[in-house]
């Protein structure tokens, strides 16, 4: 497709582990869990679940008093994310000028739900008749974006998709959409989301999706294509990327994590729920497609896997069907064996993943895949050890969605000709 | 509790603003308050006075002298 080529330039992330992106990488390397059990001791909503919750985050000290106060948890991970993006891409967070080229294209699953949530307790069990006037600016999935671009002045287009578990893998296509075609030169872009509220807990536990364990087993709960696999455990997190037009990181001497290749998005349009394997080889394919990529040409694939039975054999069933003879040579892992199901945020993150392996070469595991699923098989699992020193011409990071959204990120190393 | 000090703490509880650098001179603008913050103030009062919230529109004071006078004029309408 032509047009402007896509660099990256900059992540950040607020998760589960604390620390930054490189320090979230390293842990991922050695296959160590974040996911803990978490236990509230709620008297009209007691839960006790594997879950990830971001415990080191502090968000006064990491936006200062005033900014905190005004945001919903989902929107505080989310800037807290951003800034570290943008001061990863060595601009600062201080300079606030009007950038009219930049913008932000963001991803939400629940947006302000804990905003919500505290508004029918407030109403419902405290009796009281009204609820903060800061509600709606808080509640509102577009708070985060919002946020983002006030604080560092971006004036382009400021977008926020809600597209299940595949949101940031949509805002991010379709910033990089806007860069390649001229409409933008930078965006600032990723997802944040803040699901560890009583009723979307409870929500999911009636979807019967929810990877089961105890305190003692909870941090290997989440164990993607694994023979004896129980679903996913939720997280609450955030993940951003600084994308630009290629031209413009050069002049100013960026560094470039990895070119963002190509994009394909697809929809089932079979189940809200059941996974579809034509639908996902769309998508797939479309990726490839877009950035003018072989199926051969793909060392790493940075699956979807969040565990549950279908889920994952259907993914796994979708890249034989797209790679064909050079599936067993594919790498692939499912890093939410690591740091759980982040819905809204969770393609961000993995993005960042992804963009960190192209660039460092290096391949993190499937976290606790000791016994894998015969349906699960025929591609390169990279279980116990990380993949280190491999070459990695392309990658891609596969998210599929609740109602049968299925977006595609292609990532092609910079040192690619190196490998060939 | 006088109404300034009322204000004070909520603004640096909240917002994270100096209570010294809050005085009945100083402009509500240069201390961020906005629509929002204001009608946070209003609440907040509302609930340690039970005084009704005012009914119609309210502007931003020019200054917190302005925004005393407001709050105290409830407290007296109510009297």
């Amino acid at each position: 497709m032509a047009g402007h080529r896509v660099a990256i330039t900059g992540v950040g992330l607020v998760s589960p582990f604390g620390g930054d992106a490189g320090d979230f990488f390293t842990r991922l390397l050695c296959g160590e869990s974040a996911i803990t059990y978490l236990v509230a001791n709620d008297k009209h909503c007691p839960r006790a679940i594997p879950a990830l919750q971001c415990s080191h985050f502090n968000p006064k000290a990491a936006l200062g008093t005033a900014l905190a106060h005004t945001m919903d948890r989902f929107a505080q991970l989310g800037t807290a994310a951003a800034f570290s993006a943008w001061r990863d891409a060595g601009f600062s967070v201080d300079d606030n000028s009007d950038k009219p080229d930049c913008g932000v294209s963001w991803g939400t699953a629940l947006g302000g739900t804990l905003t919500f949530e505290q508004g029918y307790r407030t109403l419902y069990i405290a009796n009281q008749k009204r609820v903060s006037p800061l509600s709606v600016v808080m509640g509102m999935h577009n708070a985060a974006a919002s946020h983002i671009a006030i604080k560092l002045g971006l004036g382009n287009s400021c977008l926020t998709y809600s597209v299940a578990c595949a949101s940031s893998a949509v805002a991010i296509g379709a910033a990089f959409r806007a860069i390649r075609g001229g409409d933008a030169t930078l965006m600032v872009v990723g997802g944040s989301d803040a699901p560890l509220s009583c009723g979307v807990i409870r929500a999911w536990e009636a979807l019967r999706v929810l990877a089961s364990a105890t305190a003692a087993t909870a941090p290997s709960a989440c164990r993607p294509f694994h023979r004896n696999r129980t679903g996913l455990v939720l997280g609450e997190g955030a993940g951003a990327l600084v994308l630009e037009q290629w031209e413009h990181a050069q002049a100013r001497g960026a560094r470039i994590y990895a070119e963002l290749a190509g994009y394909g998005a697809s929809c089932d349009h079979t189940h809200l729920v059941r996974p579809d394997c034509t639908g996902q080889v769309r998508a797939i394919s479309q990726a490839l497609r877009d950035g003018g990529i072989a199926p051969e040409a793909v060392d790493y694939v940075n699956a979807h896997g969040t565990a549950t039975r279908e889920g994952d054999s259907t993914e796994i069933a979708a890249l034989k069907t797209v790679f064909g003879t050079h599936a067993p040579k594919v790498s692939v892992s499912a890093t939410k064996s690591m740091h759980g199901h982040m819905l809204g945020a969770s393609s961000a993150v993995e993005a960042i993943i992804t963009a960190l392996s192209v660039y460092r070469h290096t391949i993190p595991p499937t976290a606790y895949l000791d016994d894998l699923d015969a349906d699960c098989a025929g591609v390169r699992h990279v279980t116990g050890q990380p993949q280190v020193d491999i070459p990695i011409r392309i990658a891609l990071s596969n998210s599929f969605a609740f109602g049968g959204s299925n977006a595609v990120l292609a990532f092609r190393s910079v040192a690619q000709d190196m490998w060939t | 509790m006088d109404t300034l000090q009322l204000i004070r703490q909520f603004l640096s509880a909240q917002y994270g603003v100096a209570p010294e650098s809050v005085s009945l001179d100083t402009p509500c603008a240069q201390i961020g308050i906005d629509s929002l913050v204001l009608l946070e103030l209003i609440f907040e009062f509302e609930s340690k006075y039970h005084v009704p919230e005012p009914k119609d529109d309210i502007a931003i004071p020019a200054t917190i002298a302005d925004l005393v006078a407001l709050f105290d004029s409830l407290v007296a309408d109510q009297n």
